[in-house]
């Protein structure tokens, strides 16, 4: 207890000297900004941002970083309950009761539990993060391959069970997204792979390019065939503060969405998006009353939000203590470290102290700015949902173009980006969910990694998997969750939960 | 037999076809080593099948489960309009870099083609071309013609793919988005992009 008081004096000495204060700031700043605009995410703004944090002192960069990923956070449910759009992916469930109390002329409110849960779930998350690493960090010292490659099998299979739509085709798609990230020289023999000749292919595709692609020119397109029509409640968000009767609802499911929000992103594959769609199936699950969800339950507002903020936070705990990113952010984020010639692991909490905790104190306060953003201020945001979509696609399109283009200075990116866009169209309307291949995608290549080197290891016998304890954990972990999805009692509960009412 | 879900039948197929070339292609062309020295084929391999196999289940459930809601793809062509426009473009590339055009040309007027036959066949997908040909055209006109007149071509094909365009909105758009970005991203944050075609600088 005594160590992690000390090592938070460290990580407060560091996050609130005035030029990291700074840093916070613009991260939050941008992150609400994007949050609030849909159709930009903080994938899209951290891969726009990454080849600049390379003037930048590694924590401020981190900071920044982090705070465009839980910033977007906040800036999603705004955007989710006064327009019925998920400004972010992680919103979409908030859309479903946050819009009908916006209806129902409680706005206002609405935005205050989304905003006070997000607020509890960080301070949470951060307390989280700051108990849970260090231990972790000692455990992930001890693995080899073997744990690595089962460890990500569970995660990717948590993340397909959690996920919304057919468990076979998200599987199929994490298939898809691990094959497409074998593109590029192979490390073990220097064979290029599936490159066609294509000079461009040889150092594989950027991850960033294909999520871009498949969440951001693909979403551009499917916006646009849709006709343009949004009611926007701007002028009804008076009495932000919920009465006695909100506080006595929502306070359940605010812990409820914190706890199960950290737990799931904690998992490599789960996020501010996965522990979003969690906590709003277990909050209908132990409600008394399951049929006022849909029409406008304060419980289904606060449950996602404080969940995707616990998530969001939660999320870095795999990548500062493993070096595994559980998401596309996450690669950003190890992407940013490497820029400043650290690699990510266990290793960096002991010899990067300032670092680790540095970043670690700034959520806590970011989290405090965001709340003074959000609230006093939300007329501001909302102001800027009234800029009509028209204006929207075409700017968010040229830093889309900037972005990837920076990269490397190369047209093929792009033309990759404008390929995986038509992908990612016809994906949505095959109803293939594109977020576990892009989960795929980034661990493709370290799955391969681990797998080699474990059957090198055990000379080809691949029951290592299983007589390894840590190894084993994680595989019987994961063929119970696929079990349980398998059986048809849960299988229908879990298809009753994400089919949406409005 | 009846195709109850079109989602879940070409989604089956798509996942049966690339996990097929996937897997065949690395076992015709890369060592596949042994289990306890995988070779570069190895993984492929594996997992090629697997989405084989996932995608015939897949592919299965389309006939046999019942459907729920709708399951009718929605989209403005159909599968051969497709690989038909895939086909030419790959088919004028190829031609045109074999007749001695560099590259980033023979892409442009590609893409040129194509976007024009799909609008003129397919109306209906007219955000999807736009949307996709005015990225590229932003990627191969920045190293000859600078950001500028990318920003100008991104801008005003993307628009022509929304509801409604208006010139003056357009241009009042785009002299916006290119302040900024040579203001932020070019002298603030340093990126080498050129800003004027190279036949000016």
């Amino acid at each position: 207890m005594d160590q992690i008081f000390h090592n938070l004096v460290i990580g407060f000495g560091v996050a609130v000297t005035p030029i990291n204060l700074f840093f916070a700031l613009i991260g939050c700043l941008l992150g609400t900004l994007i949050g609030v605009l849909p159709g930009i995410g903080p994938v899209a703004t951290i891969a726009m941002l990454l080849p600049i944090t390379f003037n930048l002192s590694p924590v401020g960069a981190l900071i920044m970083l982090a705070g465009i990923y839980y910033g977007a956070q906040y800036g999603g449910s705004t955007t989710a309950i006064l327009v019925n759009i998920p400004g972010e992916s992680s919103s979409v469930v908030t859309c479903l009761d946050g819009y009908q109390m916006a209806r129902q002329g409680r706005a206002g409110p609405a935005l205050a539990t989304a905003a006070i849960g997000s607020f509890f779930a960080g301070c949470v998350a951060t307390i989280i993060i700051a108990v849970a690493a260090p231990p972790l960090a000692e455990v992930a010292l001890k693995f080899g391959p073997a744990e690595y490659f089962s460890l990500m099998c569970f995660g990717l299979i948590a993340a397909t069970v959690l996920a919304h739509g057919s468990l076979i085709k998200a599987i199929a798609m994490v298939i898809w997204g691990l094959l497409f990230g074998l593109v590029g020289t192979d490390v073990n023999s220097g064979v290029l792979r599936f490159t066609f000749g294509i000079p461009e292919l040889s150092d594989g595709i950027g991850f960033v390019i294909v999520a871009m692609g498949m969440f951001g020119t693909a979403e551009i397109v499917a916006n646009l065939e849709m006709k343009e029509h949004r009611e926007i409640f701007t002028s009804k968000v008076k009495n932000l503060w919920p009465t006695k009767q909100d506080f006595k609802d929502a306070w359940g499911a605010v812990l409820r969405g914190t706890a199960l929000g950290s737990a799931l992103g904690i998992l490599p594959g789960g996020g501010a998006l996965l522990a979003s769609f969690g906590a709003y199936s277990l909050e209908k699950k132990v409600s008394k009353h399951p049929e006022k969800f849909g029409k406008g339950a304060i419980e289904g507002v606060a449950a996602p939000e404080s969940a995707n903020n616990a998530g969001a936070q939660t999320s870095f705990i795999p990548m500062l203590t493993l070096g595994i990113p559980s998401n596309a952010v996450m690669a950003l984020m190890i992407g940013a470290l490497m820029i400043q010639g650290i690699a990510p692991g266990p290793q960096v909490m002991n010899e990067k102290p300032e670092l680790f905790w540095g970043l670690i104190a700034s959520m806590w306060v970011g989290n405090l700015m965001l709340v003074i953003l959000n609230l006093p201020l939300i007329g501001m945001w909302v102001k800027l949902l009234t800029v009509p979509y028209r204006y929207l696609f075409p700017s968010i399109l040229v830093f889309m173009a900037i972005g990837v283009y920076s990269l490397s200075n190369n047209a093929f990116d792009v033309l990759i980006m404008g390929v995986f866009g038509v992908v990612g169209y016809i994906c949505a309307k095959l109803e293939c969910e594109p977020a576990p291949m892009i989960l795929g995608f980034i661990l493709g290549p370290l799955m391969e990694e681990n797998l080699r080197r474990a059957m090198l290891l055990s000379r080809g016998d691949p029951t290592v998997f299983f007589t390894k304890p840590i190894s084993a954990g994680f595989m019987i972990g994961s063929f119970i969750l696929l079990l349980i999805v398998a059986l048809p009692a849960i299988r229908k509960k879990r298809e009753e939960v994400f089919v949406e009412e409005g | 037999m009846k195709i109850r879900s079109q989602k879940d039948f070409w989604s089956g197929l798509m996942f049966i076809g690339s996990g097929l070339f996937f897997a065949l292609w690395a076992m015709e062309f890369y060592q596949m080593g042994t289990a306890v020295r995988m070779g570069p084929a190895y993984f492929p391999t594996v997992l090629g099948f697997l989405l084989v196999a996932l995608g015939a289940i897949v592919l299965l459930q389309s006939v046999t489960a019942e459907p729920e809601g709708d399951q009718a793809v929605h989209t403005p062509f159909n599968i051969i309009d497709l690989l038909i426009a895939f086909g030419i473009y790959a088919v004028l590339i190829f031609l045109s870099v074999k007749s001695g055009f560099a590259s980033e040309w023979a892409i442009l007027s590609a893409t040129i083609v194509v976007s024009l036959l799909t609008m003129w066949f397919r109306p209906d997908a007219k955000p999807l071309v736009l949307i996709t040909a005015a990225t590229i055209f932003y990627g191969y006109l920045m190293k000859p013609l600078g950001l500028v007149i990318a920003t100008a071509a991104l801008v005003f094909i993307s628009a022509l793919g929304g509801h409604e365009f208006k010139w003056k909105e357009v241009s009042i758009l785009f002299i916006i988005l290119i302040l900024f970005s040579v203001l932020v991203f070019v002298k603030g944050l340093t990126l080498p992009f050129p800003i004027w075609p190279e036949y000016f600088s």
